[in-house]
């Protein structure tokens, strides 16, 4: 495990191919409150960089939780708090001195049902780029060619750039929000459950993709869908009623579940 | 008993009886009360215009009588003011008053005077019911009519009259007989020109005034004496044809058969000639019209084609004394107007030319009605009133005409557009419904009131808006929630206050303080906003170790203690600036002194008013800012949450989250909360009645007042008699206002429609 200090944190050095950081995301002894409310009880798992990691369970167990803490987007919601830390290449996010806005171009996030801005497909994808400054446009319209390719979206929407977001189906609006949350690369990308809302053929071609992102982001994704978490993740995370069941690779949770829960749950007996 | 529909359903399906009843009867209720809703708004509307349409009516006129008199020669034609006893003089000096309402015909009344020296020429003022009659040797007398109305014993009421000559004076040449006479009495000043032809045929005419003083005993007047005799002859150029005298009694009107007018005012003991001019440059020869209009300002001239045009006595700009300019055009008759008669009720006077009438307005230039009759009109006059029109033609009948135009200076030009009042050196938009003299001119015009509305509502907008919309944005945006549940109730109590009481507060307390304290305000708008900015870019610059002692929501912690200190040293600092910047020289002392109130007319040229557009702004600024914020923060906080999850999550600040996604997502709602503001502003009365000072001026002017629709309305109405012009024109300015909102309010749906389209956010 490489310890970064915190002045590596804004760049971060890509590792040598294939060597990958297998703790690059650590969650230390975590515990997160609503409230009075326990939601997540001391989790510890570590998320290995480039590969796709699921978070799987079922409603109300806490990874979507977690998910929305790795890039502290529950600081929205008032009266949380939480206990123990997580750190991202070695560094706690919870640091004070650091920018969260920093932590969030760091990791990018696709949310379950697709939120497009109202704003032409164009605009959406650039948005990272115009709040961070950049604004040259033969910058952005190599990054808007480049993140729609990445989303598979390139060649349904070349031609109606400047149309609105909203003119595009719903599986089309999800791939823009992908597009959208890798214009910037990120070194990670969180998705939550970003197929329940789509159809198989939609949802299939978010997974094709999510296998081309792979090589180049780390990601986390949580799903209710548990072939799905077969289908596109090298780990697997179980989670059941805030506490962290099981954390091995997928094949080794869907074949060979140590946890008689987690047998229970892949095996659809209950969730 | 028709069989109940339910009644093979099984129970467990079956809907309660009082369940459909109260479905029923509340989908009935809510469409009839949507209904009496849309209903009252439009019977509001139809009310209003009722009231509204008749001021754009022309006159109705009708005969109700012809007398047929005696065929003779008349000099002159006039009314008793309950136009009831119309009389004709004859040229050889009798009166013939024809009785047109009761059954007593034709009154005879001759005067020994005229047959003892001979009739010369009269002169009749309808408003005192005298006329002066100069005789063929060079004397006159002026006539009292003495109009009275009897009380039979029975009931019933007739008018009687009875002309008492007072006594005779000599006037000009001894002996030369007057063949036109001119009278007015000011009161202390008196006087009469006449013109006199010493030889039948041919000599040379010769004009002369005297001027007459009434000594005043103890008890009441006088006897009237010649005081003095002016010779005017040299002083008019060509040959006289006739002259008009102004009730001021200060000068003589002389136009001459060439169809110049030369206009000589009296100066002390002497007449000098102050102006000539030519109305018709371009058609010389006597006038066919050379009248005023009631008061004496406004001169009617025609020519021999048939063209009339108005005159008016006005100063011009740097000109030092008043003088007749060409003000009024009016529509052009077909033959020279030879017979002339003014209401002396207001601005309106009929000119008969051939077999043709036209009944005109001075004010609006407006034709009022014309006819063509089957007779020639020789003479004219107007009834007190001005509810009856008596016309003589050449057949020698009277004929009596009722008179119907209550409206008569109402037209659409007089209330939307320029129109060239008595006295004004130039056409302009006026409001000023009513003078302290009869003769007074109601200047109608709404645009100055329309223009008051709109300086009130911007002045206020400018303050409230980007107080109301940042106050939004902030407490939607930015503020913890527990701060946010105190702050929005209190700022809708500040909706609630009523709007007399920050009247009452602009007008008393908040006007007096901001008179003094102007630079003082100029300093507090422009370092409050300057400090928060220059805060906040420190404050995002300042080390993180700084800003993690505030929690997020907080900052204003931090903020409110600054600029209430910087608000408070841009108070105290403002009689500084005002000794640095604003020195002038006072004009009453010579002094240099720093006075800001002093300056702001010395520099700009422009007053300035302790009841200004400021205060208004301040106040009314403060009734709308709730409103806006309050709406426009329901707009704000109910973009979805995951457009600005997905925002921040891709690294947008806080504040680039609510300027680039927030914002434009509820634009639509924003824009409803601005128009529900402006609605506001434009039909607040209460703040404005007190605030302003109710000029209806049109500048921009800030340091000036402003008088707006709605508070025109709460001004005059108690002064509108009732279905009179100024009631009906409050009324139209009531319709202005409705469709002023009314057209608001509709492109502003349009356009937020257009918004909402554009930013529906994702269902």
């Amino acid at each position: 495990m490489a310890l970064a200090r915190p002045s590596d944190f804004a760049h971060a050095s890509a590792p040598a191919p294939g060597t990958f950081n297998p703790a690059y995301i650590q969650v230390k002894n975590f515990s997160f409150y609503y409230g009075h409310n326990k939601v997540l009880h001391s989790l510890a798992l570590d998320i290995p960089e480039r590969q796709v990691t699921a978070f799987i369970g079922p409603s109300g167990c806490g990874k979507s939780t977690l998910l929305r803490n790795l890039n502290r987007m529950n600081d929205l919601i008032d009266g949380v708090r939480h206990e123990g830390d997580i750190t991202v290449g070695g560094r706690s996010i919870y640091d004070p001195l650091l920018e969260v806005i920093a932590l969030r171009k760091r990791i990018g996030m696709v949310f379950q049902k697709s939120n497009p801005f109202p704003k032409s497909i164009y605009e959406n994808v650039v948005y990272a780029l115009r709040v961070a400054g950049r604004n040259g446009k033969s910058e952005l319209d190599e990054v808007v060619e480049r993140s729609l390719r990445g989303a598979a979206l390139w060649d349904e929407v070349k031609d109606r750039l400047h149309e609105s977001a909203f003119g595009l189906s719903g599986g089309q609006q999800q791939r823009l929000c992908i597009a959208r949350a890798i214009a910037n690369r990120p070194e990670i990308l969180l998705m939550d459950e970003p197929c329940s809302a789509l159809d198989p053929i939609a949802t299939s071609k978010v997974e094709e993709l999510i296998h081309e992102l792979k090589k180049e982001f780390t990601i986390v994704i949580v799903t209710h869908n548990m072939q799905q978490a077969a289908r596109v993740s090298d780990r697997t995370a179980f989670f059941y009623l805030g506490k962290l069941i099981e954390y091995a690779a997928t094949p080794d949770i869907f074949m060979n579940p140590k946890n008689p829960q987690t047998e229970a749950y892949v095996s659809g007996r209950f969730g | 008993m028709p069989k109940d529909p339910q009644s093979d359903i099984p129970a467990r399906f079956r809907v309660a009886k009082t369940t459909l009843l109260v479905d029923r009867f509340m989908n009935q209720f809510i469409k009839i009360g949507g209904l009496s809703i849309i209903v009252a708004v439009f019977a509001i509307f139809v009310f209003i215009l009722a009231q509204v349409i008749p001021l754009f009516r022309d006159a109705k006129v009708e005969e109700l009588k012809a007398v047929q008199l005696d065929a003779a020669e008349y000099a002159i034609l006039g009314i008793d003011e309950w136009s009831e006893l119309p009389f004709a003089l004859r040229t050889d000096g009798e009166f013939l008053f024809a009785d047109v309402i009761g059954e007593r015909g034709l009154t005879r009344k001759s005067l020994p005077f005229v047959t003892e020296h001979g009739f010369g020429a009269a002169h009749y003022n309808q408003l005192a019911q005298r006329v002066a009659i100069g005789t063929r040797n060079g004397k006159f007398a002026l006539v009292d009519l003495h109009y009275r109305p009897v009380h039979a014993p029975g009931g019933g009421r007739s008018i009687t009259a009875d002309p008492r000559p007072g006594p005779l004076y000599d006037i000009g040449r001894p002996g030369a007989p007057i063949t036109h006479i001119a009278y007015a009495d000011a009161g202390a000043r008196k006087l009469a020109v006449v013109k006199q032809e010493p030889a039948e045929n041919g000599g040379p005419v010769e004009l002369h005034a005297v001027s007459l003083t009434q000594r005043r005993g103890l008890v009441g007047g006088g006897q009237i004496s010649v005081d003095r005799s002016f010779d005017l002859t040299p002083l008019v150029p060509g040959t006289i044809d006739r002259f008009l005298v102004p009730a001021q009694a200060d000068a003589v009107v002389v136009a001459t058969t060439e169809g110049e007018i030369i206009y000589l005012f009296r100066q002390g003991d002497r007449f000098v000639v102050r102006q000539t001019f030519r109305p018709f440059p371009e058609s010389p020869g006597p006038l066919s019209t050379f009248n005023f209009v009631f008061g004496d300002v406004t001169l009617v001239v025609g020519d021999q084609a048939g063209s009339l045009k108005g005159y008016s006595l006005y100063l011009a700009p740097g000109a030092e004394q008043r003088l007749f300019g060409h003000t009024k055009t009016f529509p052009a008759q077909k033959a020279p107007g030879t017979v002339f008669a003014n209401s002396v009720r207001n601005k309106a006077f009929v000119v008969g030319s051939g077999s043709h009438a036209d009944l005109l307005f001075s004010t609006t230039e407006d034709r009022r009605w014309g006819k063509s009759f089957d007779f020639a009109v020789t003479h004219a006059v107007i009834g007190g009133k001005y509810d009856r029109m008596v016309f003589l033609d050449d057949k020698h009948v009277l004929h009596f005409y009722r008179l119907d135009d209550p409206h008569p200076e109402a037209s659409f030009r007089a209330f939307f557009g320029k129109l060239w009042y008595e006295g004004s050196p130039a056409p302009r938009f006026d409001w000023q419904s009513t003078g302290g003299s009869d003769d007074f001119e109601p200047k109608l015009s709404l645009v100055p009131l329309i223009f008051g509305s709109l300086k009130g509502t911007f002045y206020a907008l400018v303050f409230a808006v980007p107080i109301a919309l940042l106050a939004a944005i902030y407490t939607s945006q930015f503020l913890k929630p527990e701060i946010k549940t105190v702050v929005k109730p209190v700022m809708e109590i500040m909706a609630s206050l009523p709007s007399v009481v920050l009247g009452f507060l602009a007008a008393l307390w908040l006007a007096p303080i901001v008179e003094t304290r102007v630079p003082s305000i100029l300093l507090l708008v422009t370092l409050v906003p300057f400090s928060a900015f220059a805060l906040g870019y420190l404050w995002t610059h300042a080390s993180p170790r700084v800003r993690v002692l505030i929690p997020h929501g907080w900052e204003f912690l931090v903020f409110i203690p600054v600029l209430l200190g910087v608000g408070y040293a841009a108070w105290q600092m403002g009689p500084a600036l005002e000794r640095l910047l604003f020195v002038v020289t006072d004009p009453s002392t010579g002094a240099r002194v720093a006075d800001f109130r002093l300056w702001w007319p010395t520099v700009t040229g422009t007053p300035f008013e302790q009841r200004n557009s400021l205060v208004v702004g301040f106040m009314m600024g403060f009734a709308v800012i709730p409103i806006i914020f309050t709406i426009s923060e329901d707009a704000l906080s109910n973009v979805p949450q995951s457009l600005r999850s997905g925002s921040l999550a891709l690294g947008a600040s806080r504040w680039q989250t609510a300027f680039r996604i927030v914002l434009p997502t509820a634009s639509a709602g924003i824009f409803s909360a601005l128009m529900i503001g402006l609605g506001r502003a434009v039909g607040e009365t209460m703040i404005v009645v007190m605030a302003t000072g109710n000029t209806p001026i049109m500048e921009w002017n800030i340091f000036s007042g402003m008088r707006t629709l709605a508070a025109n309305i709460a001004v005059e109405l108690p002064e509108a008699p009732h279905h009179g012009t100024l009631y009906r024109t409050l009324f139209l300015g009531a319709m202005v206002l409705f469709l002023l909102t009314f057209l608001v309010n509709t492109l502003a749906e349009i356009l937020r429609q257009r918004l909402r389209s554009r930013f529906r956010s994702v269902e």
